[in-house]
């Protein structure tokens, strides 16, 4: 699993709420498809992201397989200060991603 | 045949014509499920716990009322709220009204975020409403619905 996580705009000022993208490669099966020999493809999505900022947990996203493939999620953040975002993304089958950016505004 | 007979025959092969389309379609329908299936009244009642919400206009819910392709459909949900330590909005619901698993996200959210707002793309079976339910930090719920058409539908 890839995951990008992108800060929206590049520059910013304190203070200023920023939009924080996170763009996941992922097949988030349903569980409903079949493959080639017409057996049932097991559900696989991812199912828990959390959102920290200096290790301080600010959003928790529960998701299901009814997100499309390959997930793009967005949340809003308030930039009061320069310091660490890191994300962690899990799926149902144990797999987790950790991705990691700085905030930075200026001024 | 007698007349009476007669009559008696038509009766009973309407009634089973009536009957028998019924129970094959009850068994078709049976067929496929998705492995976390939940209707959408459950995922209601799990989230509110049997309260109404209340629409809003607050919660703000955008979604294309056509969706050419139901795998994947963007959706933005905003809720006006000051986010401040004593009032802010404790989570998003996401849930769609025909899906075989209804729920499509929880966002758990906290005043750090400054801005309740959450937005994805999710996938629709067939043409229905999605739904946005906000719960308050006072223990408000407040929703917000929209109806969307899907041309082709995207859950396998």
């Amino acid at each position: 699993m890839q995951v990008l996580l992108k800060i929206k705009p590049k520059t910013y000022a304190m203070g200023d709420v920023v939009t924080v993208d996170l763009i996941a490669m992922h097949p988030m099966e349903t569980g409903l498809r079949k493959d080639k020999d017409q057996k049932l493809i097991p559900t696989h999505y991812i199912n828990d992201i959390k959102l920290y900022f200096d290790n301080e947990l600010i959003t928790t996203i529960i998701g299901w397989e009814t997100i499309s493939a390959n997930p793009y999620y967005s949340v809003k953040f308030k930039a009061s200060k320069e310091g660490e975002l890191k994300a962690i993304i899990k799926d149902n089958k144990g797999e987790s991603v950790e991705t990691k950016s700085t905030i930075k505004p200026r001024g | 045949m007698e007349r009476r007979n007669f009559i008696k025959g038509i009766g009973v092969t309407a009634l089973s014509a009536s009957v028998l389309p019924s129970i094959l379609q009850a068994e078709e329908i049976k067929a496929p499920t998705s492995p976390n299936a939940l209707s959408y009244k459950d995922a209601l009642k799990a989230i509110t716990g049997g309260k109404t919400p209340a629409e809003s206009p607050d919660i703000e819910l955008i979604a294309p009322e056509i969706a050419e392709n139901g795998a994947v459909v963007p959706i933005k949900v905003s809720v006006k709220s000051p986010m401040t330590d004593k009032e802010y909005v404790k989570t998003i619901h996401l849930i769609s009204t025909e899906n075989g698993n209804s729920r499509c996200a929880d966002v758990l959210l906290t005043p750090m975020n400054g801005e309740a707002y959450f937005s994805t793309r999710i996938k629709l079976g067939k043409s229905q409403d999605v739904v946005a339910i906000a719960q308050m930090s006072d223990g408000r719920f407040l929703s917000a619905k929209k109806s969307v058409k899907v041309t082709i539908g995207g859950c396998g």
